[in-house]
């Protein structure tokens, strides 16, 4: 059941809000988060294109659901995601995706992504 | 208060943070429980423009246990969307609101409900209306007719659901508890109260005339309880996405990741006076079978400690129970594992040996009339079975019986030669539920008719 803290969703969670856990490719990640300009630990990324993450993003339209938060859809941030750099020595990387978390070790994809963000 | 604002990470997200929760059978029903979860506490009915409504960042979920490990077997999911008629005005409602689709209402939200447990996940509903908050008497006429009672939502053979804002019926004087730990009733015996020359006064109710959001399922007992065991666990939790983006002047805030708990509550209380400061944000995160770390709290509560020194003389026998560091199996019975059998006659709401903060409901003990003499705001301590703790009914006065058990009342059931203090049967907050404005309903959601901002400005 929800309600604890850990990488992989739980067991019972509802079908709605889970996501089949993906892999994302290091060259769609390091396209994605040296647009962004990532800032020491966490970057965003459009999976997949080859674009700024802030050009990706645009307010709702009018009349739009206010989706998650102020400003994006629920169909807008699940083709987004955010890579969090925990440990940049072991290469410890958890890649956040819709309703998953993908937990990878890649010392040398964690040094890319460092270097992008100076 | 019950669980408002009680740790310091969540009292910064109120849209995420539980305040209470009851279940019971429901009195005018008494094949169905009851089961109800408040969240953003402490509402001003003048809330506007932005008035109070759900998170739909937020994951909101209703859990029950029904085998006594602390782990959920059934959960009731809740996910909120909020809709803009008119995005170009910057009012809540461009004319009076007669109904739940009234094109005046501007920001309307709906919801879906999901049920999970063994056999999966199953949507019970979705694009539920909740009912707009209670704006004043030229937005919002005749609200409980024409907006109130048509959010009530029919789940079929699942009972009833209904979600948005309701009357604060939880009823506490947090001006004072909190004023080190003083009891109006008995101020003139608190240590700084004396100091003060204060002497003994009535209670004032701080959450009156304040409103809520609710969460209500009315579920038939048959789809909650485990074969041949009547006795339920409860609570709730809410939880956000693990990562978030904030918005910048050129780009949208988004969030991503797996959901994490940041807000559960089962027993009222359980997280705002037992846990001490430390470990409250952990707490919240946790599952209530993993509760057993918690269990050193219940056993040694801080509170039992400063009772004697804050009213010297009144609590001696409490005061060498403390000293003694006697564990306090009676609370630990109490909060965590529900009371066997055997303790109090034809009683108990045992539901096994593991430890977890649950409100622990025996659905086949009968819910008492309100009309009849054996009710009792005092619950089981008052004499009244189908009162706090076993469940929790919306007007059970869950302040003053907390802190009585604290205070030693409940210690002979463990311990049948412990003399209880004598000031324990005068302990209170010297409140009751008619200190609260709007009272209850009779029936569905039970919670009263929320609070509106032109009668209740401040």
């Amino acid at each position: 059941m929800p309600g604890h803290d850990d990488t992989s969703p739980p067991a019972s969670r509802a079908a709605d809000d889970r996501e089949t856990p993906h892999r994302l490719s290091r060259r769609s990640v390091l396209r994605g988060a040296a647009g962004a300009g990532v800032a020491g630990i966490a970057a965003t990324a459009l999976a997949g294109a080859a674009v700024p993450a802030f050009a990706a993003t645009a307010r709702p339209p009018a009349g739009a659901a206010r989706g998650a938060e102020s400003g994006t859809t629920h169909e807008d941030t699940a083709e987004q995601v955010v890579v969090h750099v925990r440990d940049a020595r072991s290469g410890e990387i958890d890649v956040f995706r819709g309703t998953s978390q993908t937990r990878v070790r890649d010392p040398e994809l964690a040094a890319r992504l460092l270097r992008a963000s100076r | 208060m019950s669980s408002h604002r009680e740790a310091p990470e969540i009292s910064k997200d109120p849209v995420a943070d539980s305040t209470d929760v009851y279940a019971f059978v429901s009195p005018d029903k008494p094949g169905t429980v009851t089961l109800i979860a408040n969240y953003i506490p402490l509402q001003e009915p003048a809330g506007g423009p932005n008035f109070y409504e759900f998170g739909d960042d937020v994951l909101y979920e209703i859990h029950v246990d029904n085998d006594g490990d602390g782990k959920s077997d059934i959960t009731y999911q809740f996910r909120f969307e909020t809709k803009l008629t008119t995005p170009d005005s910057f009012l809540y409602n461009t004319g009076p609101i007669g109904s739940l689709s009234d094109p005046s209402w501007n920001s309307k939200q709906f919801y879906k409900v999901t049920r999970v447990d063994k056999s999966g996940s199953h949507v019970l509903a979705r694009k539920l209306a909740c009912p707009p908050c209670n704006v004043g008497v030229l937005s919002t006429p005749d609200y409980e007719a024409k907006l109130g009672r048509p959010a009530v939502h029919s789940l079929g053979s699942h009972g009833k659901v209904f979600a948005g804002q309701r009357a604060e019926e939880f009823y506490v004087d947090l001006g004072s508890i909190f004023d080190l730990g003083n009891l109006r009733p008995l101020e003139q015996f608190n240590v700084f109260g004396k100091a003060h020359g204060l002497k003994s006064a009535p209670g004032v109710n701080a959450s009156n005339r304040l409103n809520v959001h609710s969460i209500a399922l009315q579920v038939p007992i048959s789809r909650l309880t485990g074969k041949g065991r009547p006795t339920i666990g409860v609570w709730t939790s809410a939880s956000r996405q693990r990562a978030r983006v904030h918005a910048g002047a050129d780009t949208a805030s988004f969030v991503s990741g797996p959901f994490t708990q940041v807000s559960r509550l089962g027993n009222p209380l359980f997280n705002e006076v037992i846990v001490p400061l430390g470990d409250k944000d952990h707490w919240n995160r946790v599952r209530p079978a993993d509760d057993k770390q918690f269990a050193k709290y219940v056993a040694h509560p801080e509170l039992a400690g400063l009772l004697p020194v804050l009213y010297p003389g009144a609590f001696p026998h409490l005061a060498a129970l403390d000293k003694a560091r006697t564990a306090r199996a009676d609370l630990e019975a109490i909060l965590l594992t529900g009371i066997p059998s055997g303790i109090i006659k034809g009683f108990t709401n045992f539901t096994g040996t593991v430890q977890a903060d649950m409100l622990r409901l025996n659905t086949s003990i009968p819910p008492t009339p309100a009309s009849s003499k054996k009710f009792s705001i005092l619950g089981l301590i008052g004499g009244d079975p189908a009162g706090f703790p076993n469940g929790r009914r919306v007007t059970d006065d869950v302040v003053t019986i907390e802190l009585r058990a604290i205070a030693g009342a409940t210690v002979p059931l463990v311990d049948p030669k412990y003399v209880v203090d004598a000031v324990v049967a005068n302990v209170t907050d010297g409140l009751t539920g008619t200190s609260v404005k709007n009272q209850p309903l009779t029936a569905f959601p039970y919670l009263g008719v929320p609070y509106d901002g032109y009668h209740n400005p401040s």
